[in-house]
């Protein structure tokens, strides 16, 4: 019986026959479409899909003239933390533009979220400064809204994940929403300084990681960004596929945030004025790459379907299809992406 | 798309700035620029279109725009206005 | 009332997280000298299945699912009370914890609650916990499983430390060891000698419950 050459959710190599590819495909599309209540993927697709499985080649690419743009998160640090080359985040950010071709880049606080970089805002100007005055692509800034880090000891209020187990219910919704209010003015007084210095953008990388309250945070600090300076655009990318409720009774809108799934979350995202929406599909383990991607395929594609500002999906380790570890195959993330761009009509990478 | 090397650059900043959508920001840079939305992946095409018009280039050499210089013509190009161009100005005393 | 409808109010009651109610159906089911136990395991502990189901579903979440627990908790009590059995032992004790470096904790908190809601004694030991805590606690509490969290490929191999740590101290047969995390799969659980593997918190509870029968 023929096998083709795929990998597990863990990246460990595995070989399938067509109707093991088939069927991990049909029931990743039906738990999908079931959990987000949408529709599933067509015939068309999922046999789409397969063929771009089972292609020969180590890696597949999409038709010229049919190819997307690029962000990043954080890119700009990432030479360092991944390699250990010791390049000032300008030089890194410029190896991307001169070396990669990236369509746009991040700059990032080496501890990667806005509570932690607020108060080397000053400094972080001056780097963004050298970064803009040397790049030509479009430099956004980055950092994860993260409400865990305003919780003690780190920050100023008790932790809800330690309350909740306790019962301490009441105690643990209060601390949540006391988290958002810091969280939110940490992102707009970052914001501010980055727009007087010229960036084009902000980028907040994980939307929701804690939570509702977490995407509420996000939310409302990209409303209070885009009214104060229109003209910045607002990258907005989730932590995972599912808003966890953690709290459970928070809405933006009229509209509670708590379970809510891409299709549903570019909406938000889009009232509170972003300008581009990171969707995220989570990974598992312990599955196929088919049953991953084709899982992903279908919340993606009701995403892009549904939405009016650009969707770019989040391709990195652990999400978008792609397997769990450090370094990325080149055969399953370059199939990854010609699904989401072929099937999904996604809007970047 | 590949940055610099072609127009990927340019369609980013009609996302990020204007919440394009990807044929919508790719038909509004290859207007912009007078090629086809085809070409402005092609980088054979984009080479010559980016070094007529000032707009910098991935592997740049001494007398060609870079960084603030080119994003001064690509504002111009595309009738946008780029934070960081007009920051440069007025730090520079130029408005 | 019959005794079908008292379970299925039972049920209700929780699902309703409404107290008052669990402790009239309560009083009702005694009136009426309904088995308590039974009360306990067709009425209030199917309401509890059901919620846990209803959470992984995202029909609940997380706060609403505490709320039930705690009802649990109290209509527990007043069954042990009606049986007089002081205080009744648990069903087993189990540390859990995010590992050395990592400071995920939600999905580690959601399987703490659940397990919680089986009758297991379950200390928390928070995030960023070095494989030489979690071995002191679960000595001083002496507790039957040892579960491990970790959220990054760089993380994980604390759950390898912490097994080689057991064996090395002659004490690894004390503890049955759970691992679990976004980036753990049963592949690895076998490659360090885990005892178990759980995908999600329900496949947790139901792990768990397993390992204290053997």
């Amino acid at each position: 019986m023929k096998t083709y050459f795929t990998r597990m959710g863990d990246a460990s190599v595995t070989f399938m026959a067509e109707d093991e590819i088939r069927n991990d495909i049909s029931d990743a599309v039906a738990l999908a479409a079931k959990k987000g209540k949408i529709p599933p993927l067509t015939q068309e697709d999922m046999d789409h899909l397969f063929e771009i499985i089972t292609m020969p080649g180590n890696i597949v690419g999409v038709n010229p003239g049919d190819e997307i743009v690029s962000t990043s998160d954080s890119q700009s640090d990432k030479l360092f933390l991944n390699t250990g080359l010791s390049l000032e985040r300008t030089q890194q950010a410029l190896v991307h533009e001169r070396c990669f071709g990236a369509d746009s880049i991040d700059l990032g606080f080496p501890d990667y979220n806005f509570k932690a970089a607020k108060p080397c805002a000053g400094t972080e100007s001056l780097a963004a400064k050298n970064g803009l005055n040397q790049l030509i692509i479009p430099f956004l800034y980055a950092g994860m809204p993260n409400l865990g880090f305003y919780t003690k000891p780190d920050g100023p209020v008790e932790n809800w994940a330690e309350l909740l187990p306790d019962g301490k219910i009441e105690e643990a919704l209060a601390a949540q929403e006391a988290a958002v209010d810091y969280a939110v003015h940490d992102m707009v007084y970052i914001a501010e300084k980055m727009y007087k210095i010229g960036m084009d953008g902000i980028n907040m990388d994980t939307a929701g990681a804690s939570g509702d309250a977490d995407f509420l945070a996000a939310l409302k600090a990209c409303e209070a960004i885009r009214t104060k300076f229109p003209d910045m655009g607002v990258e907005m990318g989730m932590a995972g596929e599912y808003v966890l409720g953690m709290h459970g009774k928070l809405t933006y809108d009229g509209v509670r945030l708590a379970g809510l799934y891409p299709h549903k979350q570019v909406a938000l995202a889009e009232k509170a004025g972003a300008t581009i929406f990171g969707a995220v599909v989570n990974t598992n383990s312990n599955k196929s790459f088919a049953w991953n991607i084709a899982r992903s395929c279908t919340f993606i594609k009701e995403c892009s379907n549904v939405s009016n500002i650009p969707v770019h999906v989040n391709v990195g380790m652990g999400v978008g299809g792609i397997p769990m570890c450090e370094y990325l195959p080149s055969d399953v993330a370059s199939r990854a992406d010609k699904a989401l761009v072929e099937i999904c009509k996604i809007d970047g990478l | 798309m590949g940055g610099t090397k072609t127009a990927g650059d340019m369609v980013m900043r009609m996302q990020l700035a204007k919440g394009m959508r990807i044929g919508e920001a790719k038909k509004y840079v290859a207007d912009k620029l007078g090629v086809s939305v085809m070409d402005l992946s092609d980088m054979y095409v984009m080479m010559e279109v980016r070094e007529r018009l000032g707009l910098g280039l991935m592997q740049p050499v001494a007398d060609t725009p870079t960084g603030i210089e080119a994003k001064l013509n690509i504002a111009k190009v595309l009738g946008i206005t780029i934070n960081s161009v007009e920051r440069f100005k007025k730090r520079a005393g130029l408005v | 009332m019959g005794k079908e409808n008292i379970f299925e109010e039972a049920i209700q009651a929780i699902l309703d997280c409404d107290d008052d109610r669990a402790f009239e159906i309560f009083d009702e089911a005694m009136a009426q000298k309904i088995d308590p136990v039974e009360l306990l395991a067709k009425g209030y502990s199917a309401g509890m299945t059901e919620a846990g189901e209803q959470f992984v579903s995202g029909e609940i979440f997380l706060p609403e699912l505490v709320f039930m627990t705690e009802i649990m908790k109290k209509v527990t009590e007043k069954v042990e009370a009606t049986l007089d059995l002081g205080n009744t032992a648990k069903k087993g004790k189990m540390i859990i914890a995010t590992v050395e470096g990592d400071v995920h904790d939600i999905g580690k908190g959601i399987v703490a609650s659940l397990i919680k809601t089986n009758g297991i004694q379950v200390y928390d030991l928070g995030r960023e916990v070095t494989v030489d805590t979690i071995i002191e606690k679960a000595e001083e509490y002496q507790v039957d499983i040892i579960g491990t969290s970790a959220l990054l490929t760089t993380t994980m191999t604390e759950q390898r430390v912490l097994e080689e740590e057991l064996r090395a101290r002659g004490i690894r047969d004390k503890y049955k060891t759970i691992v679990g995390g976004a980036p753990v799969t049963q592949k690895w659980a076998d490659r360090i000698g885990a005892d178990a593997y759980c995908e999600d918190a329900m496949e947790a509870v139901k792990v768990v419950l397993e390992l204290l029968e053997k």
